[in-house]
């Protein structure tokens, strides 16, 4: 009797065949749209990756320098290479310093002793905004926060730059 | 600031600060020296995309100013002293048109706004490294000008 129950007719093995083939098909099918669904998860994010901006640390000075560098941005449809700056020194104890170059007032790209009548300053051409060596803002002038500061890292001697941060008002 | 909402929005909060607007004057015209005419175009459209970011918070950049080379200049420049005209209600105190074209230059007297001839870069690899380095420079200088209008 037993015997007779571990037969398996030819009706169910065409059956169990063919679910198993079907089976294998249809997850053939599912794989790619799934992959699909899951690989914004997958993709690492680019905005927040730190980026050889090429320059060694030890041509870093106390005296601020301008540096420019392109990173990949990828918005929709639209992959740009948006221009980035910064302005690096190293401070009294030999700390880089990297501040972003754009005002906190209305977004004008300020620079290093950019008027004569200030020197030892950042200064916003537009409005005549004024911040300290530490990217502070002067008090009086148009700008209500400091430079912001960029995320940072010396990788064999070069440094890395990331996103910005932004500071509380002085 | 830039003609779009984003900016706008942000313009008329702040409108006291942005006394300055820049039209980009470019010429089109399909003749045989076609590919000339777009690399302009494309030169002077990076160009006032550079001054525009360099003094965002004092500039505003308008939608740039298509007129026909060959096309009667007279009739242009009462055009476009109506823009002038319209867009110094806002108020705007400064006004600079741009442009490659030196046949403005004659007519300078007759226009309502201060008129910036550029030098034309001849011809060159857009996104190579000395074309943004030379359009560096002419955004440096031509900046230096604006501010000494502030």
């Amino acid at each position: 009797m037993s015997d007779k129950k571990q037969q398996v007719s030819r009706r169910q093995f065409l059956n169990y065949t063919l679910t198993g083939v079907g089976g294998f098909m249809a997850a053939g099918l599912l794989v790619s749209p799934l992959r699909m669904a899951i690989d914004p998860v997958l993709k690492d994010s680019a905005s927040g990756e730190l980026v050889n901006v090429g320059i060694s640390v030890d041509d870093i000075t106390d005296v601020p320098t301008r540096i420019d560098w392109t990173v990949e941005q990828v918005d929709g449809w639209y992959k740009s290479e948006p221009s980035r700056s910064a302005w690096v020194y190293k401070d009294g104890n030999g700390d880089i310093v990297a501040l972003s170059p754009i005002c906190t007032h209305l977004g004008c790209v300020v620079s290093w002793e950019g008027s004569d009548a200030h020197p030892d300053h950042f200064y916003c051409p537009c409005h005549d905004g004024l911040y300290t060596k530490d990217g502070v803002n002067v008090p009086g002038t148009p700008p209500l926060a400091p430079l912001p500061t960029f995320e940072q890292e010396i990788r064999d001697g070069m440094l890395f730059l990331g996103n910005t941060i932004d500071r509380e008002g002085a | 600031m830039r003609w779009q909402k984003s900016d706008v929005d942000k313009y008329v909060s702040a409108k006291e600060y942005i006394d300055t607007l820049i039209i980009p004057l470019i010429d089109f015209q399909m003749d045989q020296d076609l590919e000339n005419n777009a690399f302009q175009n494309e030169v002077l459209t990076i160009l006032s995309n550079e001054l525009e970011k360099e003094l965002t918070g004092r500039i505003m950049l308008a939608p740039s100013y298509y007129y026909i080379k060959t096309f009667d200049k007279d009739q242009e420049i009462v055009r476009l002293n109506h823009w002038v005209e319209n867009v110094k209600k806002q108020p705007f105190k400064h006004i600079f048109l741009l442009s490659f074209d030196p046949a403005w230059k004659k007519s300078e007297q007759a226009l309502d706004a201060s008129f910036v001839w550029i030098p034309k870069i001849q011809s060159g690899d857009i996104g190579s490294k000395e074309m943004q380095h030379t359009i560096r420079e002419q955004v440096k200088q031509i900046g230096e000008l604006i501010r000494s209008y502030w």
